[in-house]
């Protein structure tokens, strides 16, 4: 068999080239014979390298012989920039998901390490906050307020027009469903009675945190993933600054004070996405409030602010602890604010159902 | 064609909105290793930017083997972008990709080659750069000097005729830095790649470069251009002269 290398063996004639005869090199033996004509070669690349040392090879491996005409040395030059040797066995050319291509046994052995390190790591920042806590009990100048007060502003204030706009729809959504089925018993009037309800005890606290958790929960584990990869929060610990007092417990804090707040915010937005609605029905409005306040007592209201304050901590020591965690790359960063998202979220759910059945128990 | 002009900076303002450099000539012959130097700030990466098309220079034109970079047409531009390869101060290697993944994704974007051609290609480049073994590595699991290293070999991975560092030496210790630098013209004896680089280590200029250019933030202007040994000897200005005496150079 003849095989001539291009004048010009750039990347797209030798892609050509490979594709054409390869096949055919594979069925080559011991006692085959390959011409390898390089005479005509004027430029050779990369790619024309490639295949001149993938065909020496499988000379090797597969033991036909090579006889090279080479009168311009591009096969010797090759052959001496690229030890053949090395590329011997198949395992020399790594495939490209080498590194990804491990033994299921592996794979579990890797994510229940994982699974534990993500535990201890986690149980080991709730210890910090704790400690760094009852610190600024005892010193509260140590606080960082001015940090504090950027990040409430940030979760907070800068958050209010989505949280009234969502929570004005979910109002008008409330109302409209409910409204529907009410009429048919005549009793449309109890639909400000369950939208008060619904968004004092639940929705509103666990709708806000929806978006907290998407918004700066995410945007807390980003800041500080990206200050890990910058090495900022090393310069941190090497100034005797410990970054969850400087960087964790401003957000937390600022997170946890939020919430109640949005959570007001959004509730009125509801209960006036409610009204409008009940209106359009031919409600008034007055006995639309009438309803709402009665069926609003201050025990309803409390749990639902107490379930934001404890919904904004969890989002805040969610997205802290996985921003500390991450790795010094970019899509690890990208990793870290999903599972500060994704952590809030089932945390936030699993509270919430304590929450119900705590409310039930202690009949509030 | 050894005097072949392969780069020209003609009356060239480099910056973003306010020029830090202003009239600016030179040009690069094939297979010289060419070195742009001075103090920071005095607009090194941003020329580098507008000669690798990253942004526009205020003035002037760049051109890479006859291709404009920023004038032209949009087909001249994109064949200029197609001259070159540029390995990062930091390598700016894809932290999720392998890096045989971060040379072989260069090849499988803008070649046919079929996928164990495209590995092999890839293996080889990393074999030029000392890093075969290191290949089914991620970025972080590697030092500083070989993610150079395979930043070279991503920017090599296309054989283009001219390769652009920008400070190649920044944060390596001497033997590393010393390491690349011989790298750096193995790859260029090897491949007869035209090489530009950024950088103001003094034993990385003397032991690579074939001429310089040195840029001022005062003047905001060139100081000069020739041999590192010839502006070291005869520098002509103050300015010159203390950039090359400071230590090292032989």
């Amino acid at each position: 068999m003849q095989l001539n290398l291009p004048a010009d063996s750039s990347a797209e004639n030798i892609a050509r080239l490979w594709q054409a005869v390869m096949p055919e090199i594979v069925r080559l033996g011991t006692g085959d014979e390959l011409v390898l004509n390089a005479d005509n070669v004027q430029t050779c690349a990369g790619a024309g390298e490639a295949l001149i040392l993938d065909l020496h090879r499988r000379s090797a491996v597969q033991g036909f012989t090579i006889v090279c005409r080479d009168s311009r040395g591009v096969v010797e030059r090759t052959l001496r920039i690229f030890d053949v040797k090395k590329y011997l066995a198949d395992e020399a050319v790594p495939t490209a998901a080498a590194a990804r291509h491990t033994r299921t046994a592996d794979q579990i052995g890797r994510a229940v390490a994982d699974i534990y390190a993500s535990v201890c790591g986690q149980m080991a920042f709730l210890g910090e906050m704790t400690v760094s806590a009852l610190r600024l009990v005892m010193q509260p100048k140590r606080l960082r307020l001015r940090d504090t007060m950027l990040h409430f502003e940030r979760a907070g204030v800068d958050a209010l027009p989505i949280t009234l706009l969502i929570g004005f729809l979910l109002g008008v959504i409330l109302a409209f469903m409910s409204a529907t089925s009410f009429r048919r018993f005549g009793v449309e009037v109890y639909v400000a009675d369950l939208i008060a309800i619904g968004l004092f005890r639940e929705l509103g606290a666990l709708i806000t945190a929806i978006i907290l958790a998407g918004r700066s929960g995410s945007a807390f584990a980003a800041e500080l993933g990206s200050m890990k990869v910058n090495e900022e929060i090393d310069a941190l610990v090497t100034l005797g600054l410990p970054p969850v007092v400087f960087l964790a417990m401003p957000r937390v804090i600022a997170a946890t004070l939020v919430m109640p707040l949005l959570t007001i915010f959004t509730i009125m937005a509801g209960l006036l996405g409610g009204v409008l609605v009940m209106m359009s029905l031919g409600i008034p409005a007055t006995v639309y409030w009438q309803h709402v306040f009665k069926s609003t007592p201050l025990s309803n209201v409390m749990l639902g602010l107490f379930k934001a304050a404890v919904f904004g901590l969890l989002i805040g020591l969610v997205g802290c602890a996985q921003g500390l965690r991450a790795d010094r790359t970019a899509d690890a960063v990208g990793r870290a604010a999903t599972a500060a998202v994704v952590g809030s979220l089932v945390l936030i759910t699993i509270f919430d159902g304590v929450f119900a059945v705590m409310a039930y128990i202690l009949r509030i | 064609m050894p005097d072949e002009i392969v780069i020209k900076v003609e009356n060239v303002s480099a910056g973003y909105e306010e020029p830090v450099l202003e009239n600016i000539n030179f040009s690069v012959r094939r297979g010289e290793i060419f070195v742009i130097l001075g103090g920071s700030g005095c607009g090194k990466s941003t020329l580098l930017k507008h000669m690798v098309g990253l942004t526009p220079p205020l003035a002037g034109e760049i051109q890479l083997m006859g291709d404009s970079v920023n004038g032209g047409n949009a087909a001249d531009r994109a064949r200029a972008l197609r001259h070159f390869g540029m390995a990062y101060q930091s390598g700016a290697l894809f932290g999720s990709m392998t890096l045989l993944e971060n040379v072989s994704l260069p090849i499988e974007s803008f070649t046919a080659l079929p996928r164990p051609a495209r590995l092999l290609l890839a293996a080889m480049k990393l074999d030029l750069v000392g890093l075969k073994e290191y290949a089914s590595f991620f970025p972080a699991e590697i030092s500083g000097g070989m993610k150079k290293r395979a930043a070279i070999a991503r920017a090599m991975a296309l054989d283009p005729p001219i390769l652009f560092l920008d400070e190649p030496s920044a944060g390596l210790d001497p033997v590393t830095s010393a390491g690349l630098d011989r790298l750096i013209l193995r790859i260029r004896d090897l491949q007869g790649v035209t090489v530009v680089m950024v950088t103001h280590e003094l034993a990385s200029i003397f032991a690579v470069a074939d001429r310089c250019v040195m840029l001022d933030k005062q003047s905001r202007g060139m100081l000069a251009v020739g041999r590192p040994a010839d502006l070291r000897d005869n520098p002509p200005c103050a300015a010159v002269r203390a950039f090359f005496n400071r230590e090292g150079g032989n």
